[in-house]
């Protein structure tokens, strides 16, 4: 090949690659729209609620960012309401060893973020985050889960608690809350967290008495 | 080894400033490293500092290359810049705006609320990874490649000698000035906002960067070792032609899960697993013409410009590769192998392609006949040994947390906090090592030609 083919084809081919991506592009940006929810004034700010702070050089968002704190895509369903708009006002006030700063977030501003991050979770992103393996793998080895367990599972108590490495670390470990907690607190506080723990940011459990009954004795279990 | 003509001088300027923020950004990088271990460690948070880790590295080396740039175009134009003065006015301009920003970013840091939204654009700190310069710094910077860009095709204009290189640097550059763009306006979805980032993020560094890499390895086999330029140049196209046609659909691997359709998952796939081939071939080229070298003078020019060949193939490509298929991809997507990929890449592909440059260009600017390489040597070795160890620690980390985060469905936090723990350690203190090379560099750089040559004495013959 010549110097001159070689350029040419280099000029011609980077042109026809091009374009070939402008035409996805455009059909992608069409797309869009129809793949997430409608986009509020309450979500655009927040939105910039989410610029301002530059949550990004801290965060990831759809797992871009910058791989130093949690990845927000699903937070809005992996946390309560309540819990969140609390932890961003004042992150050390509802988790002590919180490694994010106060950043005088105001409360308007938190309902706006939590509106903002509700938005991102409706958006389809073709199945990511991907629910993790083993932590859904139900009745592993054939072992029939409790009833309480179920409970367990269902409220989705692990997105914020830990039992035996497993689960969220919003909210206290629970490997060996049998040991801490008697039955009458345990439903007491299932039904009422912040007569138990002032200011607590756990939302109240709103779920049949049975089914408290059932989590509390599983729950008394964990010793 | 001297200059052909004066005004390539002007290229010392942006040297320098590329050196000083080049240091600016691994002190920064220590103490983001540091702050892994203790959120709190430092005064600014960790997005204040990562942002000017990143910033000080993106802006170190664009003037890097837009000194190299005005080193090139004279020499293949063979005749004087177009203009020095408005050369030396847009360089002193860029010194003022980075200073601006950067003052801007710690502002913010200390003080978020006030960062605040004026026109429907926030003052100091945009938010927007990589481009968090405001619109205003934004506007500056256009201006300031314009009048770069303009001064350069001037003096290829004034005796229209296209070579291969310079016509190929100069379209690399231009489709770097035109790709910023689509980071300078508001959209108000997130899944846009990403959509748009990624064409000047992936863009730059796996498009126009890449191009310009080509043209400099070209210009630095010629300079270096006295290839014949017309073999320089037919693989330099080859190179930089596949780098366009696997790179620009190879985007696609950024649209993975961003809320984008799934068709590419298919394309981004196929062909950001190309990207290596064209980084394979550049190492095969810096080689094969390295065989023909009979006496080189510029020993440390050369030594540099073949590990930036072979960097650029392990960080940007092998590391990119392995986890750029969505299979893999959807697991490993957002952890810390994305941080190790990035630290590797910018170092191979970009951070040993500046000091390459400098290595192969400043002997003339400063008309030095020989110098002593040793302290390159040494800078080369405390910089890569740390910085493998810097990526094999993140990788460790990344895997880590792909399999307990990802799989088994621990905490984002526990795993960070504790599992990963002994690697951040590891990795901060291949930070210091990676500093020490740095050091090394600054010195050699601030005393290259201005200290005579030792000249080694044929030791005495033995009674």
């Amino acid at each position: 090949m010549s110097n001159k083919g070689a350029r040419n084809l280099f000029i011609v081919g980077s042109l026809f690659f091009f374009a070939i991506f402008l035409a996805l592009s455009f059909d992608t940006i069409g797309k869009l729209d129809k793949r997430a929810p409608e986009i509020t004034e309450d979500v655009n700010a927040g939105k910039m609620v989410w610029h301002k702070y530059d949550c990004i050089g801290c965060h990831t968002i759809f797992g871009t960012g910058s791989y130093f704190a949690p990845d927000m895509t699903k937070v809005s369903e992996r946390r309560p309401k309540e819990y969140l708009k609390q932890f961003m006002m004042d992150p050390k006030s509802v988790k002590p060893n919180a490694a994010m700063p106060k950043l005088g977030i105001s409360s308007e501003e938190a309902d706006h973020l939590i509106a903002f991050f509700d938005w991102i979770s409706k958006v389809d992103t073709n199945g990511w985050p991907p629910k993790p393996i083993l932590a859904t793998a139900a009745g592993v080895n054939s072992r029939e889960l409790s009833a309480g367990q179920k409970v367990y599972q269902s409220l989705g108590c692990s997105n914020c608690h830990t039992i035996s490495g497993i689960g969220g670390t919003a909210g206290p470990e629970l490997t060996h809350v049998g040991n801490k907690r008697d039955r009458a607190w345990l439903i007491g506080h299932f039904k009422n967290p912040d007569d138990y723990v002032p200011h607590s940011a756990m939302p109240k459990v709103k779920a049949p008495d049975a089914d408290i009954e059932q989590l509390a004795e599983y729950m008394l279990t964990l010793k | 080894m001297t200059i052909k003509h004066e005004s390539q001088k002007i290229a010392q300027n942006f040297y320098t400033f590329a050196v000083i923020l080049f240091l600016v950004q691994i002190v920064v990088g220590i103490i983001a490293a540091l702050q892994f271990i203790w959120p709190d460690f430092f005064i600014l948070n960790f997005n204040t500092i990562k942002t000017l880790h990143i910033n000080a590295l993106i802006v170190w080396l664009l003037t890097g290359l837009m000194g190299a740039t005005y080193y090139v175009i004279p020499e293949e134009s063979e005749t004087e810049l177009w203009s020095v003065p408005l050369a030396r006015l847009q360089f002193w301009a860029t010194v003022v705006a980075i200073t601006a920003v950067v003052l801007g970013y710690i502002w913010a840091g200390l003080n978020p609320q006030a960062n605040k939204l004026v026109f429907g654009t926030l003052m100091l700190n945009e938010g927007r990874k990589y481009i968090e310069a405001p619109r205003w710094a934004d506007n500056l910077i256009v201006i300031s490649v314009l009048l770069f860009l303009f001064n350069c095709f001037m003096t290829v204009l004034k005796t229209k000698k296209w070579t291969g290189i310079q016509g190929v640097l100069l379209g690399g550059l231009t489709f770097l000035a035109l790709m910023y763009i689509p980071g300078m306006f508001y959209t108000k979805s997130m899944v846009k906002d990403q959509f748009w980032w990624w064409w000047v993020v992936h863009l730059w560094v796996e498009g126009a960067w890449e191009i310009i890499a080509g043209a400099l390895l070209a210009f630095m086999l010629m300079k270096v070792i006295g290839a014949k330029r017309e073999v320089l140049e037919k693989w330099m196209y080859i190179e930089v032609g596949l780098v366009m046609f696997t790179g620009i659909l190879g985007t696609g691997h950024h649209y993975y899960w961003i809320g984008t359709p799934a068709y590419w998952l298919w394309i981004g796939g196929i062909f950001s697993s190309l990207e290596p081939i064209p980084l394979l071939v550049m190492v095969w080229d810096a080689f094969r013409t390295t065989r023909e070298a009979r006496a080189v003078t510029n020993k440390a020019g050369l030594y540099y410009t073949v590990a930036h060949a072979i960097f650029n193939f392990v960080g940007a490509g092998l590391w990119g590769v392995i986890h750029t298929l969505p299979q893999v991809n959807r697991w490993t997507h957002g952890t810390q192998i994305t941080t190790a990929h990035g630290h590797l890449a910018f170092y191979g592909a970009y951070v040993l392609l500046v000091m390459s440059m400098i290595y192969v260009t400043l002997p003339a600017i400063r008309g030095v006949k020989e110098f002593d390489p040793s302290r390159a040597f040494q800078a080369f070795w405390w910089m890569t040994i740390s910085m493998i160890f810097i990526v094999l620690t993140t990788t460790g980390a990344g895997m880590v947390q792909t399999y307990m985060e990802r799989l088994m469905g621990l905490d984002y936090v526990t795993v960070k906090a504790s599992y990963n723990l002994w690697f951040w350690i590891v990795r901060a203190i291949f930070g210091v090592g990676f500093l020490i090379g740095v050091l090394i560099f600054v010195v050699d750089y601030f005393k290259l030609g201005k200290e005579p040559v030792r000249v080694i004495k044929a030791a005495p013959e033995r009674a």
